[in-house]
C-alpha cells in the first residue's frame, strides 16, 4: 500500500472514540482523568486494571499495549499503560494506575497483554511498585540480590553494590538436576558465539529439542534511563540514543527522542531537515537490516560464511555514506531538536553522486544475497516454517517491526503514524505471511530496497532544493523547560520496530521521568513462544531473526 | 601383491638391509616419511590456506603480513598455539579426556599406510597393499568417532556431550551410505585392493576430441560419486554437515573444553581427516594417482587431487548453510542409504550382465 493514497477502510473498522465516550465506556472504573499530550489518560483504581485493559482491548480495540511506566511522585506511585492500535497507532490512550506511597501495589495487566510480564518486571525492579496476580513479580534487569529500587526517589546511588554471578544466581545449583526426568538445564550465554551480546538463555532440553527457554536479560543494563533523566533537553540527552541499538542505527533512535521532545516543547521542524533526517534513517535502517541479514547467515551457515563478509561489505559502504553526512560512523549525534546539527557536506554533488552509485549497485547485492541466502535449499529447510510466531501472539506480546511484519501485522509507524517525510514520498510497507525465521529474514531484505527507494527520492528533493532555503534548524530557545506536569509517548519505526519515549516534564530543563520502549525488549519476550519445542539449531534461528541487539534491550 | 615395490621395500633395499631388521627400519622410515608429508600438508592448510581460500571465498586478503604471501604465520602459529596455557577444568574424566586428542589424528594418519599415493620417481609412496585395504581404511577412519565421543563425555561439559552425541548419531547415519557406495566401486574393480582399484581405473572410457576420459569411476558412475562425495563430506564433518562443532549452536561442541596442545592436535586431526577424506575419494573415484605425464609424477597429481577436495570442503564452508541435527539424520537414513543401497545393486545388476 503506497503512502500517496491513504487506506481508509482501516480506519473505519475501528472507529475512533473521542475521550468522553471511551470514560463512559470504562464508566465507573475511572476516577479522575489525567490526559497526555499524545493520548487522553483514564486514572484507575489499582485494583481494576484488567478489567480496565481488556474492555479497551475488546471493546474499543486497543489491542497494543506498547510500553508500562512506571514512577514515583512525592506522594504517589504511577504506572502508566500506554494503549495504542495496530491498525491505527495514532489512535492512543494512557491507563493511569496510582499506587499507595507506602505500600505500592497494582494489580498486573498480564492477563490482558502478555508484554506485560516483562514491562511490569521492570517497574517492579527500578521503581519498586508490585503488581498483584503477576507471574513472575522478579527483578529482570538488576541482579536478584540487590538492595532498594535505582529509579525510584529515595535510593541512595552513591552506596557502591557489587552483586556477583555466584552471590544472586548459581548456575550449577542443585535443582536443575532431576533424577527423575530425563531432561538437561543448559546455560546459553552469557558468552556464547549465537546471543548477539551478553544475553543468557535458561534452556531446558530433552535431548536436542527445547522444552522450555528462559531469556536472562541485564547483562548490558547502563541506566540509560538515569543518565537522560540528568541531562538537560535541549543538548545532553542527544548521544545516549546512538547507544541503545547501536548497530549503526543511530539516526533511528535520534529520531525517537528528537519526535518526543519537539512535540513536548512544540517545536516545529524546517522541511529541509525533516527530507535530510528521513534520509539518513533510511540509510541508517539499511546498515541495520544489513548487519541483520549478515549475523543470521552466521546463525545458520556458521562461521566463514561468505554472506556475513559481503553484507558487512555493504554495511560499510553505507556507513561511509552517514560518515559524509554525519562525521561519524556508529556514534552519530547528528539530529538536534529542531533539526539537524549541520547541511549536507561540501562539494554537495559529490555526496550525491556518491549515494546514488550506492543505490545502483543495491539491488545487484540484494539479488545475490537472494541467490546465496534465501534461494538455497538447505536454508529454507532451515528457515521455513520454523520459529512459528502467530499474529495474534506477535500482537499479545506487543511484537513491532520486521518480527511483527513477518507475522503478517500490517504496522509500519512511517505510514501509521507519519512523521518526518515519510507520508510525501512513494515507498511501501513490506509484509510476509510466513510467520517463520524465513519471513522475518524476508521482509529485512525487502525493506532494504524500500529504503533504498526512499533515499532515492530523497537525494532527488535535496538537489533541487534551492539554496536560500536550505534550513536545516528551527529557532530553538537555549534553555528549554517545558510546562509542569506535561506527559508525552511518541515513538518512530526503529529498525527493530517502534521504539518509543515517554517523557514527564516538571518545570525544569531536565525530564522527571524518561522512559525508553525498546522494540527489541518486547521483541526478545515472544522468543519462548517460538522457541518451545523446537531443536537448539532453530532456537538459535529464532534468536537471530529476531535482530535483538543487548544494548537496547537492557538500556 | 601388485608388481609394484612398495615403500618400505624400497627403503630397506636402498639401505643394503633384509629381514626383520630391514621391514622395521624400511616401515618406519616409509611411516615417518608419509606421516610428515601428511603432516606438512596439515601444517600449510590449517593456519594459511584454509584463511586464504576463506578469504578468496569472502573478499578478503586473510594473512599476508609475515613473510612471503604470510606463509611465515605458519611457525608464528605453531608457536602461538603451543606456547598457550593447556586448561584442564575441574572434573574432566582423565585419562580418557588426554587420550581423545591423540586418537582422532592417530587414525586418520593410520588411514593414510595403505592409501596408494603414486609415484615420485622411482619410489612408490604406499607403505602397505593388503588385499583388504579399502575395508582397512573405513575401519581407521571410523575410529575417529571414539574420539569425539572420548571427549565430548570426558570433558564434563554439555556442549561437549551434545556435540559428542551428534558425532555418533552422524558416523552412523552416514558411514553405512560411505561404505556401501563404496562397495560399488568394489564390485567394478573387483578388488578390495586399493592399489588394484587404481590400476583398474586406467583404461580409456571414450576418448573426445583426442582427449582420453579415463575409466575413473567418477566418470563411470557419476551418480555413486556424488553419492561418496556426500557421504564423506559428512563423515569428516564439514559443511553443510559440520554439526558436531556448530560453533553457533554448541560452541564448539566435543572442543569446546580444550585448550593449547590438546586443541592443536585436534585441529590437526581434523585437518588429516579431510585429507584422508580426499585421498579415498581420489583412490575409489579419481583414478588415484593418474593424470597426465610419465607415471612418475603421479604423486603430484594425486597432491593435485587431494587438495581439490580440500578446496570444495572449503568453498562449501563458505556458501552453505548447515542443516539441522534431525534433518541431517534423516538425509543419512532415509536418503542416502536408501540411494547407496539402490547403486550398489544397479552397479551389481549392470556389471553381473555385462560380465
Amino acid at each position: 500500500m503506497s503512502l500517496e493514497v491513504p487506506d481508509t477502510t482501516e480506519t473505519d473498522a475501528v472507529p475512533e472514540r473521542t475521550p468522553d465516550e471511551l470514560e463512559a465506556l470504562l464508566g465507573d472504573l475511572v476516577i479522575d482523568r489525567d490526559d497526555h499530550l499524545n493520548a487522553p489518560g483514564f486514572v484507575i483504581r489499582p485494583d481494576a486494571v484488567q478489567e480496565t485493559l481488556s474492555t479497551l482491548k475488546s471493546e474499543a480495540g486497543y489491542d497494543h499495549l506498547s510500553l508500562v511506566t512506571a514512577q514515583e511522585y512525592e506522594n504517589r506511585y504511577e504506572s502508566i499503560y500506554h494503549l495504542k492500535k495496530f491498525d491505527d497507532p495514532t489512535q492512543e490512550v494512557s491507563v493511569v494506575v496510582p499506587a499507595d506511597k507506602d505500600e505500592p501495589v497494582s494489580e498486573s495487566g498480564e492477563a490482558v497483554f502478555r508484554t506485560a510480564d516483562w514491562h511490569e518486571r521492570e517497574a517492579y525492579d527500578l521503581i519498586g511498585i508490585e503488581y498483584d496476580d503477576h507471574p513472575d513479580l522478579r527483578r529482570i534487569l538488576l541482579p536478584e540480590t540487590w538492595q532498594g529500587h535505582p529509579l525510584s526517589l529515595d535510593y541512595d546511588r552513591d552506596r557502591p553494590q557489587i552483586a556477583t554471578l555466584p552471590e544472586h544466581a548459581n548456575p550449577l545449583e542443585d535443582h536443575h538436576h532431576d533424577s527423575e526426568s530425563d531432561t538437561m538445564f543448559l546455560n546459553i550465554g552469557p558468552h556464547h558465539p549465537a546471543t548477539h551480546g551478553v544475553l543468557h538463555l535458561k534452556t531446558i532440553l530433552d535431548g536436542e529439542q527445547v522444552i522450555d527457554v528462559e531469556p536472562d536479560i541485564g547483562y548490558l543494563h547502563r541506566c540509560e534511563e538515569q543518565m537522560a533523566q540528568s541531562g538537560t533537553y535541549r543538548h545532553q540527552i542527544m548521544p545516549y540514543p546512538d547507544r541503545w541499538d547501536y548497530i549503526s542505527a543511530g539516526l533511528l533512535n535520534e529520531w525517537a527522542y528528537a519526535r518526543a521532545a519537539e512535540d513536548l516543547a512544540d517545536i516545529e521542524v524546517p522541511e529541509y531537515a525533516q527530507v535530510i533526517r528521513t534520509m539518513g534513517a533510511e540509510m541508517c535502517r539499511i546498515a541495520a537490516h544489513m548487519l541483520a541479514l549478515a549475523t543470521f547467515a552466521l546463525d545458520v551457515n556458521g562461521d566463514f560464511t561468505a554472506t556475513f563478509m559481503y553484507a558487512i561489505n555493504d554495511r560499510e559502504r553505507v556507513q561511509d555514506l552517514l560518515e559524509d553526512l554525519t562525521g561519524q560512523r556508529l556514534m552519530f549525534n547528528y539530529f538536534r531538536l529542531g533539526g539537524v546539527v549541520w547541511d549536507l557536506p561540501e562539494p554537495r554533488g559529490e555526496f550525491f553522486s556518491k549515494t546514488r552509485d550506492f543505490l545502483d549497485q543495491l539491488p545487484g547485492s540484494v539479488e545475490e544475497y537472494h541467490d546465496l541466502v534465501t534461494a538455497n535449499e538447505i536454508f529454507q529447510m532451515r528457515t521455513i516454517d520454523t520459529g512459528i510466531l502467530p499474529p495474534e501472539v506477535a500482537k499479545n506480546y506487543g511484537a513491532t517491526g520486521p518480527v511483527a511484519r513477518g507475522s503478517g501485522i500490517d504496522y509500519d509507524l512511517r505510514r501509521d503514524d507519519p512523521y518526518g517525510y515519510y507520508d510525501e514520498l512513494d515507498w511501501d510497507v513490506v509484509t510476509e505471511d510466513g510467520c517463520d525465521n524465513y519471513s522475518r529474514l524476508l521482509v529485512r531484505m525487502r525493506e532494504v530496497e524500500e529504503s533504498a527507494k526512499i533515499i532515492e527520492q530523497c537525494v532527488d528533493l535535496l538537489e533541487d532544493w534551492p539554496e536560500d532555503e536550505r534550513n536545516i534548524q528551527a529557532n530553538v530557545p537555549r534553555t528549554l523547560r517545558p510546562d509542569d506536569d506535561t506527559e508525552i509517548y511518541r515513538a518512530v519505526e526503529a529498525a527493530k520496530g517502534e521504539l518509543g519515549i515517554y517523557m514527564r516534564a516538571d518545570g525544569t530543563d531536565k525530564p522527571a521521568r524518561f522512559k525508553i520502549r525498546s522494540p527489541c525488549f518486547s521483541n526478545l519476550q515472544t522468543l519462548p513462544e517460538m522457541a518451545n519445542g523446537e531443536y537448539i539449531p532453530d532456537v538459535i534461528a529464532a534468536l537471530g531473526s529476531l535482530d535483538i541487539v543487548l544494548g537496547e534491550v537492557d538500556r | 601383491m601388485g608388481t609394484v615395490q612398495l615403500f618400505p621395500e624400497f627403503v630397506s633395499e636402498t639401505l643394503g638391509l633384509s629381514g626383520v631388521l630391514g621391514d622395521v627400519v624400511g616401515s618406519l622410515v616409509a611411516a615417518a616419511v608419509v606421516g610428515n608429508i601428511v603432516l606438512a600438508f596439515t601444517g600449510v592448510a590449517g593456519p594459511w590456506a584454509k584463511r586464504k581460500i576463506t578469504a578468496a571465498f569472502t573478499d578478503r586478503i586473510a594473512v599476508n603480513r609475515i613473510g612471503p604471501f604470510g606463509l611465515l604465520i605458519i611457525p608464528a602459529a605453531a608457536v602461538q598455539l603451543l606456547a598457550k596455557e593447556l586448561i584442564v577444568p575441574e572434573g574432566v574424566d582423565r585419562p580418557t579426556w588426554d587420550l581423545a586428542p591423540l586418537v582422532l589424528p592417530a587414525s586418520a594418519l593410520l588411514g593414510f599406510s595403505v592409501i596408494p599415493m603414486g609415484r615420485l620417481g622411482p619410489v612408490n609412496l604406499q607403505i602397505a597393499d593388503p588385499e583388504v585395504g579399502l575395508a582397512l581404511v573405513f575401519a581407521f577412519a571410523s575410529i575417529a568417532s571414539i574420539s569425539l565421543v572420548m571427549a565430548g563425555y570426558a570433558s564434563n561439559n554439555k556442549y561437549s556431550m551434545l556435540g559428542g552425541l551428534r558425532a555418533v548419531a552422524q558416523n552412523l547415519a552416514y558411514e553405512i551410505p560411505l561404505i556401501v557406495t563404496a562397495m560399488s566401486v568394489v564390485i567394478f574393480a573387483g578388488t578390495l585392493q586399493t592399489s588394484g582399484i587404481v590400476a583398474a581405473q586406467g583404461d580409456v572410457l571414450f576418448s573426445v576430441v583426442g582427449f582420453d576420459v579415463p575409466t575413473w569411476y567418477a566418470f563411470v558412475n557419476p551418480f555413486a560419486f556424488v553419492l561418496f562425495l556426500t557421504a564423506n563430506m559428512a563423515e569428516i564433518g564439514r559443511n553443510p554437515f559440520d554439526i558436531p562443532e556448530a560453533p553457533t549452536e554448541i560452541v564448539a561442541g566435543y572442543q569446546t573444553e580444550y585448550s593449547s596442545a590438546y586443541f592443536v592436535l585436534f585441529y590437526l586431526g581434523e585437518f588429516v581427516h579431510i585429507f584422508l577424506g580426499g585421498a579415498i575419494l581420489a583412490v575409489t573415484f579419481l583414478g588415484g594417482a593418474s593424470g597426465p605425464g610419465p607415471e612418475s609424477i603421479g604423486f603430484l597429481w594425486f597432491v593435485v587431487k587431494i587438495w581439490g577436495f580440500f578446496l570444495f570442503t572449503q568453498w562449501a564452508r563458505s556458501a552453505l548453510p548447515r542443516v539441522r541435527i534431525d534433518q541431517l539424520i534423516e538425509i543419512g537414513w532415509k536418503g542416502m542409504l536408501v540411494l547407496s543401497f539402490a547403486n550398489l545393486v544397479l552397479t551389481a545388476v549392470i556389471v553381473g550382465v555385462i560380465a
